[in-house]
């Protein structure tokens, strides 16, 4: 009885921790990424037969998880409404910093906390593709293929999740004291 | 509203974040590397957004709790399927 659980197995053990760590940034919760995560698994294992062997397992079940998401936890989270990200992203940081220090050398003063803190607090949708590319690593056509969206999308995306993020994050250093102020606000 | 980059730099600096996530071809990885050889200020663009990239890459360690991973195994071991 063992057999078609073991090649489950092969297939999704190795990918529990992406699946943690993508639920955790999503949900922002532990307690929510553990449910999320078993969720996850238990609609992979009902739904195994529609896995090809030898495609993508982990596309497979980040879109699983995805999806599990944005059905539960996220209806039962208030999400603030998307922030305007377009005009966050004509102050390019880069702009800011390039008279103080013009290589970010002020992203080496920054714990890891404070950068998870700044990307959850990104709006979902360039949040969930920041994670994925920037933290996780995947692949661009990785990463379409679980959003469901083009590859030009996921870029766009990506493009104005950085700018934000670096600018929070830049923010975050000028108050800390790491560096000299620009010329915010 | 922050000055339009010359076209070419700005080109390049829209190559370079595909470049830092090898998502480039090797023409247009060649391409880029040749121009941070002479612009000073994309140079530092790239050493920025270098800087950015390896923080994010290394930001998140966080592994599923052992506890739910054993219940998740003892779960998918006793089901009969």
């Amino acid at each position: 009885m063992a057999e078609p659980n073991a090649e489950f197995e092969s297939e999704v053990l190795p990918q529990l921790d992406v699946l943690y760590r993508v639920a955790r940034r999503m949900t922002g919760n532990a307690a929510d990424a553990e449910d999320l995560v078993q969720e996850t698994v238990l609609k992979a294992l009902r739904g195994w037969a529609g896995f090809r062997p030898g495609s993508n397992a982990r596309a497979w079940l980040l879109t699983i998880l995805r999806n599990a998401f944005i059905n539960g936890y996220r209806r039962r989270k208030r999400e603030p409404i998307a922030m305007d990200i377009d005009t966050a992203d004509r102050h390019s940081v880069l702009r800011e910093a390039a008279e103080h220090d013009p290589e970010g050398e002020f992203f080496d003063h920054l714990v890891d906390e404070t950068v998870l803190g700044a990307v959850e607090a990104l709006p979902e949708e360039f949040r969930e593709a920041l994670v994925l590319s920037d933290l996780e690593g995947l692949p661009y056509a990785e990463i379409a293929q679980v959003l469901e969206v083009p590859v030009g999308t996921v870029k766009s995306r990506l493009f104005r999740a950085r700018r934000q993020l670096q600018r929070v994050l830049h923010e975050y250093a000028v108050e800390q004291g790491y560096l000299k102020g620009g010329t915010t606000g | 509203m922050t000055e339009p980059l010359p076209a070419d730099c700005a080109q390049i600096l829209d190559a370079l974040q595909d470049v830092l996530r090898d998502e480039a071809s090797p023409e247009m990885a060649e391409a880029v590397r040749r121009h941070l050889e002479e612009c000073g200020p994309c140079r530092n663009h790239a050493g920025f957004e270098r800087r950015f990239l390896e923080l994010l890459r290394k930001c998140d360690r966080e592994q599923l709790p052992a506890d739910l991973r054993a219940r998740i195994l003892a779960a998918l071991r006793q089901d009969p399927r």
